[in-house]
């Protein structure tokens, strides 16, 4: 028996080698480096990490392959785009992270316990939330250029792991995070059992577990379709738990709620580049050619997903949980460039994925400054005359609220104006129509959190605003900088985003 | 034997997994129904390997195995510290982000 | 000196800037830096007017950046005689807005600095939307003029102030995502049929179904129609009024409300020929409800400041039927109109807000013999009133003849019905001028005190320029004629005869 060697492009898969060999140096750090060096030298190896893989990303943009690891990894335009943003949002996040008010001093102690008291008084830090993030990003990063079934899997379970984990370690009223954990990781592992059912079917229905294999399988449409059928909508219902689609939406209020608000801005944003990216390569160049099969059901899922959304978050009292509903919404918004199926489409998606994303990062990192002696605040009713006290703060937030509401002069306007449009073109006028009149239902409640701050008078429990850490600053900057970039002169990014969103096949 | 009832019993363990992960309270239960269901999707692997006559599928299922061991890791890790914390394991205790 | 468009834009926006590097103590340095750019605008505006060519229908001052290429999407501005006379009012009424407004931000949740900010964002925005020729770019002014309003009604109205604010939000964004979907309508055949575009000329050449073009027509006219506002979409704008600063008041109505009838002209005219003669029937019906409907709430209100909001949901009634009347008189008169009601409506609102602040109260039934007591503000505000009853001789008189001659050769129907509504407006005028100014003191008004220099000064323009353009409209008129004419032409509408009438 003959051995055949495995060819690995190692340029390709260079940034994720990258993120990896930094988690695994963080995992190092962890045991050897004394107690009070480790949250300095864990950021600085985080960030930079992160910053060489940035630029080792863009330094292989151009390249292109199928085969970049024997057929598992593809890298294209979209491939880059998708690894990029990703990276661009972990940098940012990973300030916010870094601040270590958010995370609890011991994440195995039992809370209120006499141990967790003497955690705190000697000053531990959950230090390995980073290489947790570090292995997250990586899985993240191969998510959306996986071109097997076998590799697809592996990656989602490689971001998921650590996210499970991470949503458990909030530092204050950490019942309720490790409630979260506990929805987050059950809800998350019955998603991937559905996912990995209808991988099966799909390998049943090509017999071949390469995306390529069941492409032509597709294409030349010889297999059994009851197979093919089954295998898309497992795996859509994967995809869709991944993205919070309703309805399988549930555990997403809860977990953003639950889980540290640093964690929740990580998750919210990066997870939804890395899910729409695999989601966006599956159905674009697999599915492609089934669009009979899938494009109605998808498009009504988009519908509810986006009214769903969008209605439901007006009650909410809570500004994590709303911002969870909102995030929904936009998930629903993001289908629509899902369905479009056009280049247009996948320019579109992956520039409001961005552009989303840092608003995102950027609206959960004001909400971890609106403290009181007990920590974050994220009831609405005591966010009241915000806008008073802290005039700066709650401008910025609300200028992330109109962004997310689509208002002209911010990024998430461009972003919805590519992505309706796209979709109109494709002929799906009535995702569009939805999409107009959930943008109006959804305006009315970030509006409510405008009037909340700056037009009601505070009550006499009111929350002060901390004043921001070097590091939460250097993430609000960002998010900010680049969210009124993008709403002013977004053209840029919407050209190179152009230049490179194509799929090879 | 055909092959197809084998695509039958992975089709029922994987709904008998399903439906307990719905019905069950227990958190460790409801994990292994997951389990249960992460088996039965080898079951179909394995299975379509067999029909198609290619081998992926059985590496697949291999691959799936070692995943499966993580999430256990993960998901016991998860489950122990919040039973530690309220001497429950049951979900329907853990109910303090419903209003 | 040659002035771009750009450059007008840039000066407030300079002015804002400036306003924010100054410390939030020094209000009075703040206020006389917000009047200084606004009359330099305005300035810049009127050097602007003169060297219009009057007989040039082809667009000027054109300007045109690539902005987001991909899409299609220039930053492009032009002036035709429509626009320059609405951004000539716009840059006219501002000054004047901050000057008699200049204790306004008194009550305001902010500072006195955020306010004028605010004040010069919107003249920013204004003048951009009305002289975008790209739909994009007229789309980003036209929702984000929201946001300043927003924060001036909510920040420095009076009573349900936030409640008013949000309710004229929702109401806006409603629409602009209607006409947003509109748009979108239109970006996609416009790639369908030789590449991307949102230049308005090239998008009227558009081929569509009758179908398209109503839908698209629809949203585009929904939200103009809630912005301008015609019955029934007029629910928000007494509140909005009420609760607003005057100043403000003239702001939102006598130019933001613009917008939505100058985008009549503009967009659902130009692009939407066909759609716009079959759904003409149905406007006109609604401009007559909203003259008869405005005039008669306007009769029954107590509360002076809602009682000149439903007298203007009267005047866009006529507006919006000039508009549609489709003949070169109706055209000119609505935008005669358009720029009239702007200096009608500042008097009527700057004169009743300084005497509710001097009064403390804005119920009419508390005023009472002002004649005596404040002779200056009794005249100013007879003289307002007059202006907004259409009193011969004053501007308003000149346009709304026109409107109404320039309708009655095509729907004389609807021009006789619209005509009682002047008889109603001498009622809704009368009877307030007649109980807060004539008969006895009443018990409160005793020691008012008249206006003072600074409101004096404020008014005088406002009172110039109605006066003159009453007894000579012709400046105006040469300007927005051909511009006029040129888009009933264009529409493949000519008038019909007898034509030559009224004010030419």
């Amino acid at each position: 028996m003959t051995f055949t060697a495995p060819v690995l492009n190692y340029a390709i898969l260079s940034p994720m080698l990258i993120v990896l060999a930094g988690a695994l140096i963080g995992v190092l750090v962890e045991a050897f480096v004394g107690k009070a060096l480790r949250p300095i030298v864990q950021l600085i190896l985080t960030v930079a990490t992160l910053l060489l893989a940035l630029v080792q990303v863009f330094r292989i943009r151009g390249s292109e392959s199928l085969s970049a690891a024997m057929g598992s990894v593809v890298f294209d335009g979209p491939g880059f785009l998708f690894q990029a943003a990703i990276l661009i949002i972990s940098i940012i996040s990973v300030f916010l992270i870094a601040d270590n008010e958010n995370f609890t001093a011991l994440a195995a102690a039992i809370p209120g316990s006499a141990e967790e008291q003497a955690a705190i008084q000697q000053g531990n830090k959950v230090t390995e939330v980073f290489p947790l993030t570090l292995f997250a990003v990586a899985g993240m990063m191969l998510f959306p250029v996986s071109s097997d079934l076998i590799t697809l899997f592996v990656a989602l379970e490689m971001l998921s792991l650590p996210l499970y984990l991470m949503a458990g370690l909030s530092r204050r009223r950490r019942l309720l995070s490790q409630e979260a954990a506990l929805k987050y990781f059950l809800l998350g592992a019955f998603a991937s059992a559905f996912f990995l059912f209808g991988a099966a079917y799909l390998y049943g229905y090509s017999g071949d577990v390469t995306f390529s294999g069941i492409r032509d399988s597709v294409v030349g449409g010889s297999g059994n379709d009851i197979f093919l059928l089954i295998g898309i909508a497992f795996i859509s219902i994967g995809l869709l738990f991944k993205v919070g689609a309703v309805p399988f939406h549930a555990w997403t209020p809860d977990v953003y709620q639950g889980a540290p608000t640093a964690v929740t801005a990580f998750m919210a944003a990066a997870t939804k580049v890395a899910a729409f990216g695999a989601m966006l390569r599956i159905y674009y160049t697999i599915f492609a050619n089934a669009e009979w099969s899938w494009t109605p059901l998808l498009s009504g899922i988009a519908i509810i997903t986006m009214l769903f959304g969008s209605f439901v978050a007006i009650a909410q009292r809570d500004v994590k949980r709303m911002l969870a509903y909102s995030s929904i919404a936009h998930a629903g918004f993001l289908l629509a460039g899902v369905i479009a199926l056009n280049k247009a489409g996948l320019a579109a998606s992956i520039f409001y994925l961005f552009a989303y994303g840092v608003a995102t990062v950027g609206a959960f990192a004001v909400v971890t400054l609106v403290r009181d002696s007990a920590g974050e605040v994220t009831d609405l009713n005591r966010w009241t005359g915000l806008g008073k006290r802290s005039p700066w703060v709650a401008s910025v937030f609300a200028f992330f609220l109109l962004a997310f509401a689509g208002i002209p002069l911010t990024s998430g306007f461009i972003g919805k104006f590519s992505i309706f449009s796209a979709a109109y073109e494709s002929g799906a006028q009535g995702v569009v129509i939805a999409g107009v009149l959930s943008s109006a239902v959804a305006a009315f409640f970030y509006i409510r959190v405008i009037v909340l701050m700056f037009f009601t008078d505070s009550h006499e429990d009111a929350t002060t605003v901390v004043i921001p850490s070097v590091l939460t600053r250097i993430t609000v900057i960002f998010s900010f900088v680049i969210t009124v970039a993008l709403g002013v002169y977004p053209a840029p990014l919407i050209d190179f985003i152009n230049k490179f969103a194509t799929f090879i096949r | 034997m055909n092959a197809a009832n084998y695509l039958y019993i992975s089709a029922l363990l994987f709904t008998i997994g399903a439906v307990g992960v719905v019905v069950r309270r227990n958190a460790i239960v409801v994990f292994m129904c997951v389990e249960l269901m992460l088996n039965a999707a080898n079951l179909a692997f394995v299975t379509f390997a067999r029909i198609n006559g290619s081998i992926d599928g059985q590496i697949m299922a291999f691959f799936t195995m070692v995943v499966a061991a993580c999430e256990v890791v993960v998901g016991l890790a998860i489950i122990v510290t919040i039973y530690r914390s309220r001497r429950s394991a049951s979900v329907d205790d853990a109910s303090l982000l419903k209003r | 000196m040659n002035i771009s468009l750009t450059l007008l834009m840039a000066l407030p926006l300079l002015g804002a800037a400036v306003l924010a590097a100054l410390p939030k103590t020094n209000g009075v340095l703040a206020k006389q830096i917000a009047l200084g750019s606004t009359i330099l605008v305005a300035l810049a505006t009127i050097s602007m007017a003169i060297g219009f060519e009057r007989d040039n229908v082809n667009l000027q001052y054109v300007e045109s950046h690539p902005w987001i290429p991909s899409f299609g999407i220039n930053y492009a501005v032009g002036l035709d005689g429509i626009s320059l006379v609405l951004i000539l009012m716009t840059t006219l009424l501002a000054p004047i807005v901050v000057l008699a407004g200049w204790n306004e931000s008194q009550n305001g949740r902010w500072s006195t600095k955020t306010f004028y900010i605010l004040i010069l964002v919107l003249e920013m925005m204004a003048i951009g939307v009305f002289a975008a020729t790209d739909v994009f770019l007229f789309y980003v002014f036209f929702e984000a003029m929201l946001v300043p309003v927003y924060f001036l009604i909510g920040g420095y109205g009076t009573g349900e102030r936030s409640a008013a604010a949000v309710k004229f939000l929702l109401y806006s964004l409603f629409g602009g995502l209607l006409m947003l979907a509109s748009i979108i309508g239109l970006y996609v055949l416009s790639g369908a049929q030789g590449g991307h575009t949102f230049d308005t000329q090239a998008l009227s050449q558009l081929q569509m179904s009758s179908t398209t073009q109503n839908l698209l027509f629809l949203g585009f006219f929904i939200a103009f129609a809630i912005k301008a506002p015609l019955w029934p979409f007029h629910t928000w704008l007494p509140d909005a009024a009420d609760s607003a600063t005057p100043g403000t008041s003239v702001l939102l109505l006598g130019v933001l409300d613009k917008v939505g009838t100058f985008g009549m002209i503009r967009y659902c005219l130009t692009l939407f020929p066909e759609a716009t003669k079959t759904f003409t029937p149905i406007i006109i019906t609604l401009s007559v409800i909203s003259i008869i409907y405005g005039a008669f709430l306007a009769i029954g209100q107590k509360d002076i400041k809602r009682l000149i909001a439903f007298t203007s949901i009267s005047h866009f009634g006529f507006i919006t039927m000039g508009i549609f009347a489709m003949t070169s008189q109706g055209h000119s008169g609505a935008t005669l109109y358009m720029f009239n009601h702007g200096f009608s409506t500042a008097a009527l609102f700057l004169v009743a807000g300084w005497m509710i602040s001097r009064r403390g109260s804005s119920t009419i039934s508390d005023f009472g013999g002002l004649q005596r007591v404040t002779p200056v503000m009794a005249w100013a505000f007879f003289f307002a009133g007059m202006s907004s009853l259409a009193l011969p001789g004053l501007s308003s008189f000149v346009s709304e003849f026109l409107v109404l001659v320039g309708t009655f050769t095509r729907y004389p129907v609807a021009a006789v019905i619209a005509t009682f509504g002047i008889v109603l407006a001498a009622l809704y005028i009368l009877i307030p001028v007649q109980r807060a100014l004539q008969g006895p003191t009443t018990a409160g008004n005793e020691n008012l005190p008249d206006l003072t220099l600074r409101e004096r000064v404020a008014i005088a323009p406002v009172v110039v320029i109605i006066l003159f353009l009453g007894f000579y409209p012709s400046p105006l008129l040469k300007v927005i004629n051909p511009a006029a004419t040129h888009v009933i032409s264009q529409m493949g509408f000519s008038d019909p005869a007898p034509t030559q009438l009224g004010g030419k």
